[in-house]
């Protein structure tokens, strides 16, 4: 048996009593005057998503909410609070008013959130991988209708292509349908059909393995769920002072972490919450609750359709691969120009939405380990003032 | 039948055999595959997909333009699923064996490894040996380093006949514009083989949630098996997927064997690392320093190799996640350091340890700073501040300081091993206050940092780093406290034994006053026993120690009961009762003085020696 474990009580009953100082009140008026500005910050960011800048069009909205160059701004925003949030916490602080009551047992739950949300990118990352994959596929079927004039083996290859696309993006809704991959699975796969039907074929096993790259049973909608339980708002006494800040920063954590699952498919999204209970009146929140609802929109719609999208680019992509392969399968050489014309269109748009995934998705996938370091460090650094204070047993020992 | 020449067959016969092995439509196209069977017919349909290629450039006809694009997506969509079925013909895990064993080269499933095979063979560097003995009572296991040279091993996964046929099928492909389907088909083949080989590794898909909620000692295993893992994922796994894609791809296009690489381990080391990375990020507390130090050392062994294997642009980001981690592990290791330092300081607990024997928290804080001296090459170069210890000008009872003499010309490490050191004593020193029993403070004292000596001395590595100047220092202070305790404890028994007061001048006895002298023995008597039946029960369990403190006190008891015995016996012997006075001969203490430190209690009264 080891020492150590004689002595685990030891060494984990850490009780560091370094000198108190008393906080003086002339810091008090400072405190109250960086949250409120916290608090306006949060809002006005938050705000900024909520409108598209003016320069996109309805037509071609670079930027409209479920992007991908919307999704990357919101990390970016989720960056911004994080680091005021920090600053508000940390610097300049007293330690020990970091483990005062309510604080002892709301900081310790944000960690937890925090280190829930470190699962959700990981999760995420594997599923722009898989959104990457359906974008390889449209690129194929782009590449073949883009040749002029357009023949039956371009078609064929263009339906080929399409036709997996919609197998992969109805996969998702089905779980641990355990599909062995036969030896000599054909590749071209059939529709996906709007039954939700997975399809059995070699696509299916291959889909999954892309998307399920997180430990067995785990499930973003779960995970999510568990984030947002005991997020209650402070009340009363409690809503002064840090209770309110830690709070907002739960909600955004939340809120951020599950716009990403809505938006990207990842490993086990069916059950997703579509409402979290943030009190309506108070003003900050209601950019985030505004855009909460657009999303659970957004995320209803696709739950019905039995699709991949909310992302506004999947949501492209599957709607003109629909519509795309009608066409394959309705082909006959020589086509009418004014069909040709509408496909040309639709190619276009097709392609545009391929180009605006090649540049975006890796830039996203950047930014999700970069949320994931910031938030790690954060957490690194309150950790150690939350050991300081000698609290460490009241936390989780990992 | 002649063998069909490249440059006699004809337009309409290369369209007729592309047509003929047209899946879509018969059942014989579907049902068997070209490559599986007659090499002729192979080459014939290679050279009819040549034919028709290159007769794109040489039609103008839109109609027969029609017709040969149709004719060469039937050929693509053909090869694609010959590519394929290649690829998954070809398709099994890596054996077990020589995932362990790298000095073997050959095995069924991949072919010899001796055609290209580049790698240096090393001895063995799966020698890690298990460090499981951390931390157990007083032995500190000379852990293996595990630093040993990269070694790269490419395995052939698929034979070299069935490559050729790989280039062949790509190349045109390629040439055709079908390169996105073919680095798809290949991609998820390729993948899924590695997610086999990965599972046979023992690789674990493991969420942070996961991770936390795992007992230390259960990740402890898992570090280890992840070690083993690593090193033959990115040597043999990732470094044989590699020279696959340059076999097959290599001079075909830009960076197609780049991306077709990346496309097939992307995922895969991703997951790999996450697991390093979880550890990394878990809450730091003292136990877990060493298997910390292992997963760094071994991360630091494979960043050459994984720089070598990823150094394409594109798989960047995992050259950039395997130097996160190695950093982040690095400030885990400094952070536990230094908690570990705070948790020695601080350490509370107040229960005196019975007997004033060796505290555990002087085993422990011993056996830890062992283990780290063992882990000196890494820990030189990760800790490079010194410790943050008082100062002698703080005037701040709660931290100790350091002097300066002792900081001559010492790395950091060591510093902070002397330093830990310095704050064990310190805390032991408050804890040594909770004594009732003045005596047995000084020889808890005694006895720890006796046993601080002796376990530095014990290990040349420990020896090395502190230095024999403090060694000395630390020396001292025992001997001194075992003065102190001798001072305690003995002054005032002896003091029953001394001279003056005993002499009475001009009475009527013989100059002694024989009720001072009967209160003197009685006094004696009493408290040596009530010393003899106290510091029985105390320990000191280093033999060597006991004897010599044992000794140290019969030098100067013995002799100076005898010579009163010898003075004053007679004046109570001539008395009433003198065997209430004297009650113990010279041999009678000696023999009681060896029940000192004993730990163990006596029967309450001391052996006689009958008169």
């Amino acid at each position: 048996m080891r020492a150590t474990e004689n002595q685990g009580s030891f060494l984990n009953r850490i009780s560091i009593r370094r000198n108190q100082v008393v906080s003086m009140d002339g810091n008090h008026e400072q405190e109250l005057e960086d949250i409120e500005l916290f608090q306006k910050h949060v809002a006005d960011r938050f705000s900024n998503l909520l409108s598209p800048s003016s320069s996109s069009s309805a037509e071609s909205p670079s930027d409209s909410i479920l992007s991908i160059a919307w999704l990357r701004k919101l990390l970016d925003t989720f960056l911004c609070c994080e680091a005021e949030f920090k600053a508000l916490l940390i610097i300049g602080r007293e330690p020990s008013q970091v483990s005062k009551p309510p604080l002892d047992r709301l900081i310790p739950e944000l960690l937890d959130r925090v280190v829930k949300a470190l699962d959700v990118c990981n999760a995420v990352t594997h599923g722009v991988e898989a959104v990457r994959h359906c974008q390889k596929l449209a690129e194929i079927a782009v590449s073949a209708l883009e040749q002029k004039p357009i023949g039956d083996g371009q078609v064929r290859r263009a339906k080929k292509a399409l036709n997996s696309l919609i197998a992969a993006v109805a996969i998702e809704d089905r779980d641990g349908v355990g599909s062995k991959s036969t030896e000599r699975a054909w590749s071209f796969g059939r529709r996906g059909g709007s039954a939700c039907a997975g399809s059995k074929d070699r696509t299916a096993g291959q889909f999954r393995s892309l998307w399920w790259g997180m430990a067995k049973g785990w499930s973003a909608a779960k995970q999510i769920q568990a984030m947002s339980s005991n997020l209650v708002a402070p009340r009363g006494a409690e809503s002064t002072g840090l209770a309110h800040p830690v709070y907002i920063m739960s909600t955004v954590v939340v809120f951020v972490m599950w716009a990403l699952v809505a938006a990207i498919p990842c490993q086990e999204r069916t059950g997703l919450v579509t409402h979290f209970p943030v009190p309506r009146q108070l003003g900050w929140a209601q950019p985030i609750i505004s855009l909460q609802e657009k999303i659970a929109e957004e995320w209803k719609k696709k739950e019905k359709k039995c699709s991949a999208g909310v992302l506004e680019e999947m949501q492209r992509l599957e709607r003109l691969a629909q519509s795309l392969i009608e066409f394959t399968d309705s082909f006959q050489c020589p086509a009418e120009a004014e069909r040709l014309g509408e496909v040309a269109a639709q190619v276009a748009e097709l392609a545009e939405t391929c180009r605006r995934m090649e540049e975006g998705l890796v830039p996203l996938q950047q930014q999700i380990r970069e949320v994931f370091h910031k938030v790690v460090r954060t957490r690194t650094e309150v950790l150690n003032v939350l050991d300081q204070v000698g609290k460490a047993s009241t936390t989780p020992t990992i | 039948m002649e063998p069909p020449e490249d440059s006699k067959i004809g337009l309409e016969e290369a369209e007729e055999i592309i047509l003929r092995w047209d899946s879509t439509a018969s059942d014989e196209a579907r049902d068997k595959m070209i490559f599986d069977g007659d090499r002729l017919e192979v080459d014939r349909y290679l050279h009819a997909v040549d034919r028709i290629q290159r007769s794109i450039s040489s039609i103008s006809i839109s109609d027969d333009q029609a017709k040969v694009n149709s004719a060469i997506q039937i050929a693509m969509a053909r090869l694609e699923d010959e590519f394929r079925n290649i690829l998954l013909i070809h398709t099994a895990p890596i054996e077990a064996d020589s995932l362990t064993d790298p000095s073997s080269s050959t095995h069924s499933s991949s072919a010899a490894s001796s055609s290209g095979a580049a790698a240096d063979f090393e001895d063995d560097p799966y020698e890690d040996k298990d460090d499981d003995e951390i931390l157990q009572r007083g032995d500190s296991s000379n852990s293996v380093s595990y630093r040993s040279t990269s070694s790269i091993r490419e395995i052939d996964l698929i034979p070299s006949d069935a490559v050729i046929d790989l280039r062949s099928i790509a190349e045109r492909m390629i040439s055709a514009g079908y390169l996105r389907e073919c680095i798809q088909v290949y991609g998820s083949v390729r993948k899924s083989a590695v997610d086999s080989s990965f599972r046979k590794l023992g690789i674990e898909k493991l969420s942070i949630g996961d991770i936390q909620r795992l007992e230390w000692a259960q990740l402890e295993t898992k570090i280890r098996r992840w070690i083993r893992a690593a090193k033959v994922c990115i040597r043999i796994v990732f470094a044989s997927e590699k020279k696959l894609c340059e076999q097959i791809f290599e001079g075909l296009g830009t960076a197609i064997d780049d991306a077709c690489f990346m496309e097939t381990v992307k995922g895969p080391a991703i997951q790999l690392f996450n697991f390093a990375e979880a550890i990394s990020i878990s809450r730091r507390s003292p136990e877990k320093l060493f298997k910390i130090l292992d997963l760094h050392d071994a991360l630091m062994d494979l960043i050459p190799d994984i720089d070598a294997v990823f150094e394409s642009k594109s798989s960047e980001s995992i050259r950039i996640q395997a130097a996160e981690i190695l950093s982040r592990l690095a400030e885990a290791a400094r952070g536990i350091l230094s908690e570990f330092e705070n948790a020695v300081l601080r350490e509370p607990s107040r229960v005196p340890v019975p007997g004033g024997t060796i505290h555990p928290l002087t085993r422990y804080v011993m056996n830890y700073i062992s283990l780290i001296s063992d882990y000196k090459q890494t820990l030189n170069e990760l800790i490079v501040s010194k410790p943050s210890t008082g100062s002698r000008y703080s005037g701040d009872p709660t931290t100790p300081d350091m002097e300066f003499a002792e900081r001559e010309g010492k790395t950091p490490l060591a510093l902070h091993l002397i330093w830990i050191i310095v704050i064990l004593q310190f805390n032991l020193d408050g804890k040594s206050k909770h004594y009732k029993d003045a005596s047995l403070v000084h020889l808890f004292m005694m006895n720890n940092v006796h046993y601080i000596v002796q376990k530095v001395k014990g290990s040349p590595e420990l020896r090395e780093m502190i230095g024999d100047d403090y060694l000395r220092k630390m020396t001292g202070k025992f001997r001194l406290a075992a003065t102190n305790y001798q001072r305690a404890t003995w002054v005032r028994v002896l003091y029953c034994l001394r001279d003056e007061g005993l002499h009475v001048s001009g009475s009527f006895s013989s100059g002694v006053s024989k009720s001072a002298l009967r209160e003197r023995f009685k006094t004696f008597n009493a408290m040596f026993e009530e010393v003899h039946r106290t510091q029985a029960t105390w320990l000191v369990p280093d033999s060597q120690l006991r004897e010599e403190l044992r000794i140290s006190i019969s030098e100067k008891l013995i002799p100076a009961y005898r010579s009163f015995l010898g003075r004053f016996r007679n004046h109570i012997e001539s008395g009433k009762h003198p065997e209430n006075y004297i009650k113990y001969s010279a041999e009678d203490l000696e023999n009681a003085v060896l029940d000192f430190f004993e730990g163990c209690p006596v029967s309450q009264h001391l052996r006689r020696r009958s008169h």
